[in-house]
């Protein structure tokens, strides 16, 4: 165990390194942020005492050394825009996006399973095929429509939730947490649901065919021969079975929802990390995009391996061993 | 019969294909008495396991349907509530399914899986469940009971998973045990082992037993009755001493002719083709002599010496070799053209490796190989593509080893025309007379081979071997998945074309009889290595080896009357793991007659 999460801890530290090289090298090769930050009235004098303090003088190389020594110190640089550490910067803003993130997945596990699982246990029945229609529509249809959709409905015409932005917020050991008031939840409600309806039909999905394919296996004739009742044998025996796949998905869905959240976040002026790099990439605000991106891999890195340790948790054959 | 514990009546089964009902069993009746077994004997498609399953009412309903009655304890399953079924199945009635790796959920605890039934039937809260679950797997022979609760079922090897079913289905101390094939995907002593636990358990229980089967040698040990199935009809019913005295149904006694059996063979150096049996008639024809097909006074076609072949086992960041799976060591042995020798053994034995490390499908660690004076292990790449044309194989599984989108013409050319023994054009000629040889027509080139049963496709696969006018053919569990009485159509053609074409043969096999009828040498494999070889009828009627001992006297004998009882053991096939610095003992033989050498101790070798 320990030597599997010393190889893990050396992939993501590869993975890290290979992916600053390349972000670094792809942001000098777009674009000039001192043209995009400077207004055009700037003297040559102000324009030259700005990338110096940027330090854009000095020849890519050293730039990028200077910015791994930094960062292996934890300092990713400041913005350009706002002279703040970058990495501040987007910490400020992660936890609202992890609880859109978070939210999003509940609704997704809790609504797609017990689908899910009734589409697979009678496939052909008109409600199992209703659930199917959705997911196709869930799947089909863009984010951003939908969105735009149900702010129209629920916001604007019935006036029941918030369109906009994020409600109250508790603090939490010193991190603000808007799900614990009422208010916080009505601006949840919708952005959650529009983030997670992709999921929920993914998760749907994936439940049933795994439903379908464990019915028929062996074990589950078997197990009727014990005599069990099928409550038992769905929830117990197959369910858990087809957690296995389930998880894997899950695992890469989480990255690209927190990671990407950005068109939702947009649409719902969710004060989240998708619009803070929205408007870096906007400004070439070279640090905050690097760190952003940084952050990016370390969160994949820490999904994929409580991905593997929950697959080995749930699945007695897996093993976990470094290669 | 005054009180049958089971009764079935007239039973019909229907199943609905494409929308169509089709009878998949036909108005079978049979009684099974109290402490009876009787067992259900027929080929695949006879209609045994729907049978079964009909009876516990384990088919899916919106696609099956049962008419008829099944009387069990005075009431009638069919029309049964389901609620009231589940609480008969697995309480009054245990089954055992074929497949032990599958039975088990993988990825629930052994214990979690017995408990549940015992919390379901019994009642039983957590504490007692569990202890009677330790009860239970020390009944069933598993040694460590309270530990191996904790464990999952990749822990348990086959034969020990079986256990652990039986211990399932026996947890209730039903009156009635169904069992499907619960020995077939079992090696021949751990299939030993099971039935006799059956039998012990059946006689401590003083329950009744459905033993539904193909292997009539396992129908001669256990039941007391038989009931013979064909294409869905029950053909025949009588007591298993007087169907294997004289059957009655043309069809029994087809399938009884085919059975090889043990011992048959006694007295005789060649092998022996299979009798044909007249379906409508039931008269059998005795089959011809087989010729002398050995080529004694030519080199052999096939020389091996000291073969070895391992598989390291890597673990740790490093990926060092930290032990290895010695699947062959140390292996010798010639093989002359037209000669069959057979390598028989257990699951895991390394016969398999062994032909595959032939023509180096696997590469050998050490030792030389050489096909009709080549050398195997020095050969360059076009030498090796000739020693592969001279060296052909047909496996197991008949289904898996042709590709399903490939026309059999096709798959049978494409050889030929690889090697270039034979162009586009004149291929259709040859393939056609191939198919012919192999007793198909020449106007089934164009079809798919899901066209074809199983035997059928086993006879593509030969022709496809053949098409390469091979010298050698090595036969890894070539008959082994066949029903018996197309088993016994696939060797008669097997020794049809040795006569004919003068080919040697490698034939790996598990199967003792089949073996002794086909073979005119045997070499026993025991983890990786020979443990005896020698002329077929030296082996089998003088066995030196203990381990060779062991293989005979496990093999059911297809005759009542000379039923045997065996020590209910627990003996496990070793493992040929060893560490990465063990170094093998040299390996001493001694010859016990003309040609039959049988390995000793060092020990012995000093004496």
């Amino acid at each position: 165990m320990s030597g599997y999460l010393f190889s893990r801890l050396l992939q993501t530290a590869v993975t890290l390194f290979v992916m600053s090289v390349l972000v670094f090298g792809g942001l000098h090769m777009v674009g000039n942020p001192v043209d995009v930050l400077l207004s055009p009235t700037a003297t040559p004098a102000e324009r030259l005492e700005v990338i110096k303090s940027f330090g854009l003088d000095r020849p890519v190389w050293e730039q990028y050394w200077i910015f791994l020594k930094n960062a292996l110190t934890g300092n990713l640089g400041n913005s350009f825009v706002f002279n703040q550490p970058a990495l501040d910067l987007i910490l400020q803003r992660m936890p609202a996006t992890l609880e859109l993130a978070a939210a999003a997945l509940l609704m997704a596990l809790v609504l797609g399973i017990p689908l899910g699982i009734y589409a697979g246990l009678k496939p052909n029945g008109w409600f199992a095929k209703s659930i199917m229609t959705f997911s196709i529509l869930g799947f089909s249809l863009p984010t951003f429509w939908i969105g735009l959709v149900m702010i129209m409905v629920f916001a604007v015409q019935l006036g029941w939730l918030p369109s906009s932005g994020r409600g109250d917020t508790v603090d939490v050991l010193g991190v603000p947490v808007s799900i614990f008031t009422m208010d916080g939840l009505a601006h949840l409600a919708l952005p959650a649901f529009n983030l997670a309806l992709f999921k929920i039909s993914l998760v749907i999905r994936i439940t049933r065919a795994g439903v379908l394919e464990t019915m028929q296996l062996d074990f589950v004739r078997f197990a009727r021969a014990k005599g069990l009742p099928e409550k038992r044998i769905v929830t117990v025996h197959v369910l858990k079975n087809t957690l296995i796949p389930l998880i894997t998905v899950i695992g890469l869905e989480l990255g690209s929802l927190i990671a990407f959240a950005v068109v939702t976040e947009t649409i719902f002026a969710w004060p989240g990390m998708g619009k803070l790099i929205i408007d870096a990439i906007a400004v070439l605000d070279r640090p905050v995009i690097l760190a952003y991106l940084m952050i990016t891999v370390v969160m994949f890195s820490l999904i994929n391996l409580a991905v593997d340790i929950l697959y080995s948790v749930v699945d007695p054959r897996v093993r976990l061993e470094g290669n | 019969m005054n009180n049958p514990i089971l009764s079935v009546q007239d039973l019909t089964t229907s199943f609905r294909v494409d929308g169509q009902w089709r009878d998949v069993v036909r108005g079978v009746n049979f009684d099974i008495g109290e402490r009876e077994t009787v067992a259900v004997v027929g080929e695949s498609g006879s209609g045994k396991s729907v049978t079964a399953m009909s009876i516990m009412r384990l088919l899916s309903p919106g696609n099956s349907r049962s008419a008829g009655r099944i009387e069990f304890e005075g009431k009638n399953l069919l029309d049964m509530p389901l609620d009231a079924m589940q609480s008969i199945r697995g309480n009054r009635i245990g089954m055992i399914f074929q497949e032990p790796m599958t039975s088990l959920n993988p990825v629930l605890k052994i214990g979690e899986q017995i408990t549940e039934v015992l919390r379901q039937h019994r009642g039983m809260d957590g504490a007692q469940a569990e202890a009677e679950a330790v009860r239970l797997l020390d009944r069933v022979r598993i040694p460590s009971a309270k530990q191996r609760l904790n464990e999952y079922p990749m822990n348990f090897s086959g034969g020990m998973r079986q256990r652990v079913v039986i211990a399932i289905a026996l947890a209730c101390s039903p009156k009635l045990l169904i069992a499907d094939e619960p020995t077939t995907a079992l090696d021949v002593t751990i299939q030993a082992q099971i039935l006799e636990l059956i039998k012990t358990l059946q006689e401590e229980e003083g329950m009744s037993v459905l033993f539904i089967t193909h292997d009539m040698g396992v129908v001669a040990e256990i039941s007391d009755r038989t009931v013979v199935m064909f294409r869905g009809d029950v053909v025949e019913t009588a007591s298993t001493a007087e169907i294997f005295r004289e059957a009655r149904h043309p069809y029994s006694r087809a399938l009884l002719s085919a059975v090889p059996q043990l011992g048959a063979m006694t007295g005789t150096d060649r092998p022996l083709r299979f009798p044909r049996v007249d379906m409508s008639s039931g008269e059998i024809q005795s089959p011809p002599a087989t010729a002398d097909t050995v080529r004694a006074d030519a080199p052999p076609v096939l020389k091996v010496d000291n073969l070895v072949t391992r598989f390291p086992v890597r673990k740790g960041i490093l990926r060092r070799v930290v032990g290895r799976i010695h699947a062959v060591e140390d292996l010798s042995f010639e093989l002359r053209q037209g000669e069959t020798l057979s390598l028989v053994g257990e699951s895991g034995c390394g016969k398999s490796t062994t032909g595959r490390s032939l023509i180096r499908l696997e590469e050998p660690a050490g030792g030389a190989i050489s096909v009709a004076g080549q050398d195997v292990r020095g050969a360059g790449h076009s030498d090796l593509t000739k020693i592969r044309r001279d060296v052909q194989m047909i496996f197991q599984d008949p289904f898996e080893s042709l590709n399903l989108r490939i026309r059999i013409g096709d798959a049978i050319a494409e050889p030929m025309i690889t090697h270039g023994l034979a162009t586009r054009r004149n291929a259709e000629a040859k393939v056609t007379d191939l198919l012919e040889r192999v007793g198909l027509s020449g106007d089934m080139i164009s079809r798919f081979p899901h066209e074809f049963s199983g035997g059928q496709r086993q006879r593509i696969c030969i022709a496809r071997a053949l098409s390469l006018e091979p010298k050698l053919i090595i036969a890894d569990e070539s008959v082994s998945a066949l029903d018996v009485s197309v088993k016994a159509q696939v060797i008669n053609l097997m020794l049809d074309l040795q006569e004919q074409y003068g080919l040697g043969y490698l034939f790996i096999s598990h199967d003792m009889a089949v073996v002794e009828r086909i073979s005119h040498r045997v070499a026993v494999m025991y983890l990786g290595e020979i443990v005896e070889i020698g002329p077929r009828a030296s082996v089998f009627e003088n066995p030196q080896h203990p381990y060779t001992r062991k293989l005979i006297a496990a093999v059911p004998i297809a005759d009542p009357s000379r039923r045997q009882r065996r020590l209910a053991t627990a003996d496990e096939i070793g493992s040929p793991y060893r560490s990465a610095d063990f170094v093998p003992p040299k390996r001493h033989y001694r010859e016990v007659g003309d040609g039959h050498f049988v390995m000793v101790d060092a020990s012995e070798v000093a004496a």
